[in-house]
């Protein structure tokens, strides 16, 4: 896990001391990063000219270093950590399964689907939206 | 650029602030991990 904004590692460091570290009982377990200039974030393409600031982007990158999922969010609303975390789950799960695909809403020990012509059409017969 | 998934993550290296030190963080210091990199506007904003 590794978090960045355009403050500066004292910034970070002041923040978690004062508010984050009083809301988890612990210091941020994780490295927060100092984005000078919004460079990374230009990078990422969530960088907004108009405000210097970085959107709420959120990268997860595979052991490989290939990108597998891209979510952001404008700055007024918060992300969903389960959903984050089922998202990883699933993820894993189709690295080590090749040839298995995680449905809509799959979570750990939920069926999952085997992609093959002759399951063209026939996922109604296999998968329901409430599995 | 766009990203797109599927695409490798362009590497990037920054000073960062962890458990009360200062350390310098590349993204490929994580090779062969699984990585969640998060962007937020600001520290003290309030979501």
């Amino acid at each position: 896990m590794l978090a960045a904004s355009v403050d500066t590692v004292f910034s970070h460091k002041v923040w978690d001391e004062t508010e984050l570290s009083k809301m988890i009982g612990e210091p941020v377990p994780f490295p927060l990063l100092w984005d000078k200039g919004g460079k990374m974030g230009q990078l990422y393409g969530v960088y907004d000219p108009d405000l210097g600031l970085n959107l709420r982007g959120r990268f997860i990158i595979d052991p490989d270093g290939v990108i597998q999922a891209i979510e952001v969010l404008n700055a007024p609303v918060g992300r969903n950590v389960n959903e984050l975390i089922r998202q990883i789950q699933a993820f894993q799960y189709v690295r080590d399964h090749a040839g298995e695909a995680c449905p809509a809403g799959w979570t750990p020990g939920k069926p999952t689907l085997k992609p093959a012509p002759s399951l063209a059409g026939k996922v109604w017969e296999v998968w329901k939206p409430e599995n | 650029m766009c990203l797109r998934p599927g695409m490798k993550a362009p590497d990037f290296e920054a000073q960062a602030y962890v458990k009360g030190e200062v350390k310098n963080i590349k993204l490929s210091d994580y090779q062969g991990k699984w990585v969640v990199l998060c962007f937020y506007p600001a520290d003290f904003t309030f979501v």
